[in-house]
């Protein structure tokens, strides 16, 4: 009941404080623009997505119609053959895509860093040009997109502080502390009910920014784990704010001094330890210029040209579980037809260890941010609500794993049917481009 | 006024909670400094070795057909910028990585921020983020009831009966304040001018100047604010929480949000669109590789009118190189139409930031603290036409020495020799002048000179109405 009749002379305050009413308005207002940036960010990927599938399928006719007439490709091509699996998979074109995630309305992340869809082909590599991202001005990235998680790791704790700084403290200077003991028995349950009123007012305008921005990209009917964990992550961030600035009223009588401890942490711990851990790992780990990335799929892949048959047709035997079948005359005259896919597959390998060192590297860095988490609880945060929306690292990573994957599938499957000498009809066009996007 | 000033700092000096602030300010803003080199130090290194690496590569080539080594192309890597170590700007999301090779023009890759995961939204601990962020910050919790405490206890009343006019007791106030922020930055550049002393030049001294220029602006209009502030309101509570409200909205809002609207007004084409339309106009181009291109066949028959013969068999050079060189420069045209077409959409974005200075001069002094350490997007943009430039000469020698370099038309297995590979020489970067760079940043300066001017006249007529109990 007390707790009850302290928060109704909270609200009292709250709302004939102009500069706590403005400050609270201005974080809904950012919030919401927040969240209008990353659902514009979600329907821009979905909408791109759907101008290169329709792309695809209108590509897909026309090859379908090469079959139907009997023609082996565009007649100014005449070097093109659609019947012979290589220009078969070729004029199929195979695209996957990441597709958004609606939790994306939430946090950004590192959308904005990568790629979001990657032609597959037989030369094709996790680390080509195609995989950085969209085109962008480079000083906006730097500064970053105002989502929603940014109103929440950086304007949220800033909010809770201009809500709190003067709780007690404007009581202690004007000497009225004495009073409120008589009244409320204990000071420090009469300011922590005061400060979970704010809190609790906060926590409410972030549920029903939560609800404004599921109903944005329709987070509800695709996954709601997105908003429960979201909920979770958000309430607490804000308890450990709160359990902070609780800590700071509860051992400083001045507002002034407050105020001056609440920007400092603040400061401490949204600017200098993220900013300091990131420039520790930068000197430990600097920046990748991928010279042996670059080696390996230029100068080491050059070398493989040099290569006798015998030796191509031994590392192709060593490299799939299927053995390539037939005499060594038929596997001698075959081999040469099949030079061209047995050369990508065999640089594939080569530029797939690269890359596997390249992804071990990365991930060491990322273990150096991890070890960071328990000092640097924004890093903390930023990183949870990336995984919670589906724009963390480790979801891009996870989509170069599997781009590798239909690269190594689609060499598989070429190397097999050039070898077999399969010929391509309409059927087995379809059933190309119905298999080779397939990630199992 | 110099008295004011003088008691104002002998308050400072003496105060021990400042004093031991500021010992660990300068240790926390040299210790940015320092990193900050042995970062740049580091990336420096290890583009070293990484550009001696490619160019061996390409030096040791050899028994390779011109257009064979145009293929095989080379790489250019993003190199260092002068004062990167005191702004990063950029840096960290623009790529690093460039293919220069024939027929295509590549984009930069493989950028710092791409290669791990999220860390900080504020970058690396540069000196920028302490100078532009936590500074002037702490010039406000220093300036906020620097009058409010003298109405307090009754000493500006005193003054102002003693004959001080109270102009410029305000003003004094302003000053010692400033120059507190001032001697900070200073002790940055001065850190940063002995760990750069061997390869300091006039051209990175004009450019600190015009940093600390931008920097001393925007310290004189935070100071002058919050001590306006201070004098106007009753209650230095009042002043430090409106000051705290401006700077938030300055710092943390206004950024983003400008630039995010910015973007939504003056829009980038998706990678999709743009490859699309730039693969369509080259279309209309004409195909190196593609004897029977209707283009190519008119350029055919220019070149044997030329030499006076009626055969490619019988022209004393190598056509398919005239072709590939034709297709080449079509082919920068489009770029050039393209590309220009992405850089006037950026430069119209960057205008409309440099107006936003005007609501926030935290952004004058953003775009001018990037813009004088030389990792901003004009240097950026910059770096990558010198690269397309260098693309350019490289391809053309390429393609030269496989028309007239003694080889016959269709003759591919004709090889250039070693000597002909390494006389190509290697890409250098020439970082812009401060006279270039300067006019980017006009309307920055314009800006800070007109908040400073503004904050100035709200001091100098604002406090002549002031209450002084």
């Amino acid at each position: 009941m007390r707790n009850l009749s302290t928060f109704l002379y909270e609200w009292k305050h709250f709302v004939r404080s102009p500069f706590k009413v403005i400050a609270f308005l201005m974080f809904l207002l950012a919030a919401i623009y927040g969240l209008h940036n990353g659902a514009k960010l979600y329907k821009t990927q979905l909408v791109e997505i759907d101008t290169i599938k329709q792309k695809i399928e209108k590509d897909r006719e026309e090859n379908i119609a090469f079959y139907e007439a009997g023609e082996k490709g565009p007649k100014d091509k005449l070097w093109i053959d659609i019947t012979k699996p290589f220009w078969a998979i070729w004029l199929g074109k195979t695209y996957l895509f990441k597709s958004p995630s609606p939790g994306l309305v939430y946090s950004t992340g590192e959308s904005e860093q990568y790629g979001f869809y990657k032609q597959v082909s037989i030369w094709a590599s996790t680390m080509d040009s195609d995989m950085t991202k969209e085109i962008a001005n480079p000083e906006r990235l730097q500064i970053g997109m105002l989502d929603f998680s940014f109103a929440l790791l950086y304007l949220l704790p800033l909010l809770l502080m201009i809500l709190l700084y003067n709780l007690r403290s404007s009581e202690a200077e004007e000497n009225f502390l004495m009073l409120i003991q008589v009244q409320a028995a204990s000071i420090n349950s009469w300011l922590l009910s005061r400060v979970i009123f704010y809190m609790l007012l906060t926590l409410l305008s972030v549920i029903i920014l939560l609800v404004y921005g599921a109903m944005l990209t329709g987070v509800f009917s695709s996954n709601s784990s997105i908003f429960n964990n979201l909920f979770l992550y958000s309430l607490l961030y804000l308890v450990f704010w709160g359990g902070i600035y609780y800590l700071i009223l509860r051992n400083g009588r001045l507002i002034i001094n407050n105020t001056l401890k609440m920007v400092g942490i603040w400061l401490l711990f949204t600017f200098v330890i993220p900013a300091i851990s990131l420039q520790w790992i930068s000197i430990r780990k600097p920046v990748n210029y991928m010279v042996d990335y670059i080696e390996a799929s230029r100068d080491e892949t050059r070398d493989l040209y040099d290569l006798p048959d015998s030796i191509i047709l031994d590392r192709l035997n060593i490299l799939f579980s299927e053995p390539l079948k037939g005499s060594e005359e038929e596997k001698e005259a075959k081999i040469r037809k099949v030079k061209r896919v047995a050369f990508a597959a065999l640089a594939n390998e080569l530029i797939k260890n690269k890359v596997e060192s390249i992804e071990i590297e990365n991930e060491s860095k990322n273990h150096s941010v991890r070890t960071t988490y328990f000092f640097s609880p924004v890093t903390f945060f930023q990183n949870c609500f990336n995984k919670v929306s589906y724009s963390h690292y480790d979801d891009y990573r996870q989509f170069r794993e599997d781009i590798q994957y239909l690269i190594d599938k689609q060499i598989k499957v070429l190397l097999k049917d050039s070898w077999n000498e399969v010929i391509v009809d309409k059927d087995k066009y379809i059933d190309y481009t119905k298999e080779l996007v397939k990630v199992d | 006024m110099r008295d004011i000033i003088k008691n104002e700092w002998y308050y400072l000096i003496r105060n021990r909670v400042l004093q031991i602030v500021s010992i660990g300010f300068i240790f926390i803003l040299s210790l940015a400094v320092y990193l900050g080199e042995i970062q740049s130090d580091n990336q420096r290194k290890q583009y070293d070795v990484s550009k001696k690496q490619l160019r061996d590569s390409w030096e040791s080539l050899d028994s390779i057909s011109p257009h064979g080594a145009a293929h095989y192309g080379t790489y250019v890597f993003k190199p260092t910028n002068l004062l990167s170590s005191l702004d990063e700007g950029i840096n960290s999301v623009a790529g690093n990585v460039l293919r220069v090779e024939g027929h295509v023009q590549n984009e930069i890759v493989y950028s710092e921020s791409s290669q791990m995961q999220a860390v900080s939204k504020f970058g690396k601990l540069k000196s920028s983020l302490l100078l532009q962020y936590v500074l002037p910050l702490f010039l406000l919790f220093l300036a906020f009831n620097s009058v409010s405490s003298e109405k307090q206890s009754g000493r500006l009343k005193l003054l102002v009966l003693q004959g001080e006019r109270p102009v410029k007791l305000i003003m004094g106030k302003v000053i010692s304040v400033w120059l507190y922020g001032i001697i900070l930055m200073i002790a940055t550049v001065v850190v940063h001018f002995i760990l750069n002393f061997s390869t300091f030049s006039t051209e990175m001294a004009g450019r600190l100047l015009f940093f600390c220029l931008s920097y001393g602006m925007y310290y004189f209009i935070v100071s002058g604010l919050t001590v306006y502030f201070s004098a106007r309101w009753k209650n230095a509570t009042v002043a430090l929480t409106s000051m705290l409200g401006i700077w938030i909205l300055w710092t943390i809002f206004l950024p983003s949000i400008v630039l995010s609207t910015v973007d939504n007004w003056h829009k980038l084409p998706s990678r999709n669109t743009f490859q699309t339309a730039m693969k369509e106009d080259r279309s209309k181009g004409i195909d190196g590789h593609n004897p029977k291109d209707e283009r190519g066949e008119k350029l055919k028959e220019e070149t044997l009118k030329k030499y006076g013969v009626d055969s490619l068999i019988q022209l004393p050079i190598n056509f398919d190189g005239i072709r590939m060189q034709a297709d080449e420069e079509y082919g920068n045209k489009v770029w050039d139409k393209h590309f220009g077409g992405l850089r006037s959409v950026l430069e119209k974005q960057k205008k409309c930031y440099q107006i936003a200075g005007t609501i926030s001069p935290f952004i004058a002094l953003q775009n001018t603290s990037m813009g004088f350490s030389g990792t901003d997007n004009f240097h950026h943009q910059e770096f990558l036409i010198q690269v397309e430039d260098y693309r350019r000469r490289f391809i053309k020698s390429l393609n030269d020495e496989h028309a007239f370099g003694g080889s016959k038309t269709g003759d591919w297995s004709w090889y250039a020799q070693n000597d002909f590979f390494k006389s190509i020489p290697d890409y250098e970067y020439y970082s812009q002048s401060l006279s270039t760079v300067l006019p980017n940043y006009f309307l920055d300066f314009i800006v800070l000179i007109a908040w400073t001017t503004i904050v100035g006249l709200l001091l100098f007529f604002g406090i002549k109405n002031m209450r002084i109990v």
